[in-house]
């Protein structure tokens, strides 16, 4: 047994779908209208407004993460697995159950998200590092491997805006890479650019596994899952279906969906 | 290839559901200090990308407005201004004003113009409002000059021990609008339209403060009433810094202003932290 980098304790998550989101022109016609559908249900009549719906996302979910462990989450679209990551990364907080965090997290649930069109490729450096909550002392350490790595040098004091897209997902990837402490969160952003960028992204991906990185990534591709994930978890309908060895559980998750076709 | 290990600093985070009431944590903001300074470095960088029409921006407005209220106020309505003409006498608030609203503005609409970062993202979003915070000051240290040299040009500046109460005014003056900044980022999670009923509340709050026309056109039963307002104090205060008008600020209303804005600061921090949970999943 390797020490623990997550723990996941009956996790769930409840989603409100309000209607006409959050205006305060809706929220007043919810207060006047309150009485009258309180008065239409006293008479046990349908009433047509309803105020919000709610949707579980994600049900009872448990698992643990041992130290460099890579973990594959697949499943259908609308699964939770976009949800399930994005409470790891503490986007958004679970509405049952506990996550608790052993290592730091990086997450890329995006590529690029915080660059600023208008600063250069060095200030959205900067800028990006510290939002994923990188040391200035950090991220001037790693400055130069960046750079390097996204083969932008030429360009790195031009606003990004000016950047063609290959040379904007690659500064993205890079800087995320790079600066990328214990656990690495990944949502389906390995699916982006050419395929020698995703060569290269993959074969980053490994180093950072071989070097100790924990790694939990989220792809529709089976192979990248079967490359990079020795473990995946499936999820189906906001709960865990499967969670085992990436071959038994892709295979598995790749009839199921066959059959449902 | 080499992570940066930290491990044995890390101590265990757990993430839980949010509970109703929720604190500033001090510690994690300043473990952010770094996101903080690029933050209002990037704000200072795009505004003056284009120097010259970014700073004539800031200095045109409140000249426009001077110049409207000069006309209306000044030349036909004739609001008594005491010593100073009536241009001079609504710069010296306006420019108070124009910080104060700024903060608020800009704060409350910090978590919409970020929202792309903050649902990819973890931060302690609370970075967001208070990094607008310089560069309201920076306006306003460019909107002072202007009202430096106004009041050069009419020989009222004199260089005075008074500019040294300034400091304690930003101060009091800062940590009010921060703390409104942050009830109206708060309510703006839940309702997305409040822009506009910010941008309406603002308008009256200024027009119910002594900016455009001196406290003493109010009757004097009533005054107290403006009073309630603290911003009225304080600009009492800045006016008799910049035009040598009225009585010294009492030490002891400076001193519960302090308290009040820094109430009103942390009841803003707590409400906005109890919110701040709810952005990424309503956005
Ligand atoms: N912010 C949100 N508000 C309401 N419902 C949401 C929100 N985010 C996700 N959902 C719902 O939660 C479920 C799971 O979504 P998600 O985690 O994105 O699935 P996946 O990434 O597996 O496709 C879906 O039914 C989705 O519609
Ligand atoms: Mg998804």
């Amino acid at each position: 047994m390797g020490r623990l980098a997550i723990k996941a304790e009956n996790v769930s998550k409840k989603y409100q779908i309000r209607q006409g989101l959050g205006g305060l022109q809706t929220s007043f016609k919810a207060i006047l209208n309150a009485p009258f559908n309180w008065l239409m249900r006293q008479n046990g009549r349908y009433t047509h407004f309803h105020p919000s719906e709610t949707i579980w996302a994600l049900r009872n979910i448990s698992f643990d993460v041992e130290h460099g462990e890579s973990i594959g989450i697949i499943g259908r679209n609308g699964a939770g697995k976009s949800t399930l990551l994005k409470i790891i990364s503490r986007i958004t907080r679970p509405s049952k159950g506990k996550i608790t965090l052993y290592q730091r997290v990086n997450s890329l649930l995006e590529i690029g998200t915080g660059f600023n069109p208008d600063l250069s490729g060095r200030e959205n450096i900067y800028l990006n590092g510290s939002f994923l909550g990188m040391k200035l002392s950090e991220i001037k350490q790693k400055f130069d491997e960046i750079v390097t790595f996204s083969e932008i040098e030429k360009f790195i004091d031009t606003p990004v805006k000016y950047y063609s897209s290959g040379m904007y997902m690659r500064l993205a990837f890079s800087i995320a890479v790079h600066l990328t402490p214990e656990i690495l969160i990944l949502d389906e952003v390995l699916a982006v650019g050419d395929a020698g960028f995703q060569r290269k992204s993959q074969e980053k991906m490994g180093e950072l596994l071989s070097s100790g990185a924990t790694i939990i990534l989220v792809s529709h591709n089976n192979n990248t899952i079967r490359n990079l994930c020795e473990r995946t978890i499936w999820l189906d309908n906001g709960a865990i279906k499967m969670d085992g060895t990436s071959d038994i559980v892709v295979d598995q998750y790749s009839k199921f969906i066959r059959e449902e076709n | 290839m080499n992570i940066i290990r930290r491990e044995n600093e890390f101590a265990p985070i757990e993430i839980a559901p949010p509970s109703f009431l929720e604190f500033p944590r001090f510690r994690e903001l300043w473990e952010y200090k770094g996101l903080l300074f690029f933050l209002i470095r990037r704000d200072i960088k795009l505004r003056f990308q284009q120097t010259v029409i970014g700073f004539l921006w800031i200095i045109l407005q409140p000249l426009i407005q001077m110049s409207i209220f000069y006309v209306f106020l000044g030349v036909l309505v004739k609001v008594p201004t005491g010593n100073v003409p009536y241009h001079i006498f609504f710069l010296s608030a306006f420019i108070v004003w124009q910080l104060f609203s700024q903060i608020i503005n800009l704060s409350a609409l910090s978590l919409v113009g970020n929202i792309g970062i903050i649902i990819k993202c973890y931060f302690p979003r609370m970075v967001l409002p208070l990094s607008t915070v310089v560069s309201a000051l920076i306006d306003f240290g460019i909107s002072f000059l202007l009202l430096l040299l106004f009041l050069l040009i009419d020989n009222i500046y004199s260089l005075s021990f008074r500019y040294l109460l300034i400091p304690v005014l930003l101060v009091i003056t800062t940590v009010f609008a921060s703390g409104v900044g942050l009830l109206f980022g708060a309510m703006m999670v839940l309702f997305r339209d409040m822009k506009n009923l910010l941008g309406f509340i603002l308008q009256i709050w200024m027009y119910l403060t002594p900016i455009m026309y001196p406290i003493s056109i109010v009757p004097e039963k009533y005054q107290i009433i403006f009073y309630l307002n603290p911003l009225t104090a304080l600009v009492d205060a800045y006016r008799w810094v910049f035009l040598r008008q009225g009585n010294l600020p009492r030490f002891d209303h400076l001193l519960i202003s302090l308290v009040v804005a820094t109430v009103l600061w942390f009841s803003g921090a707590i409400v906005f932290r109890s919110m701040e949970n709810k952005i990424a999943d309503v956005m």
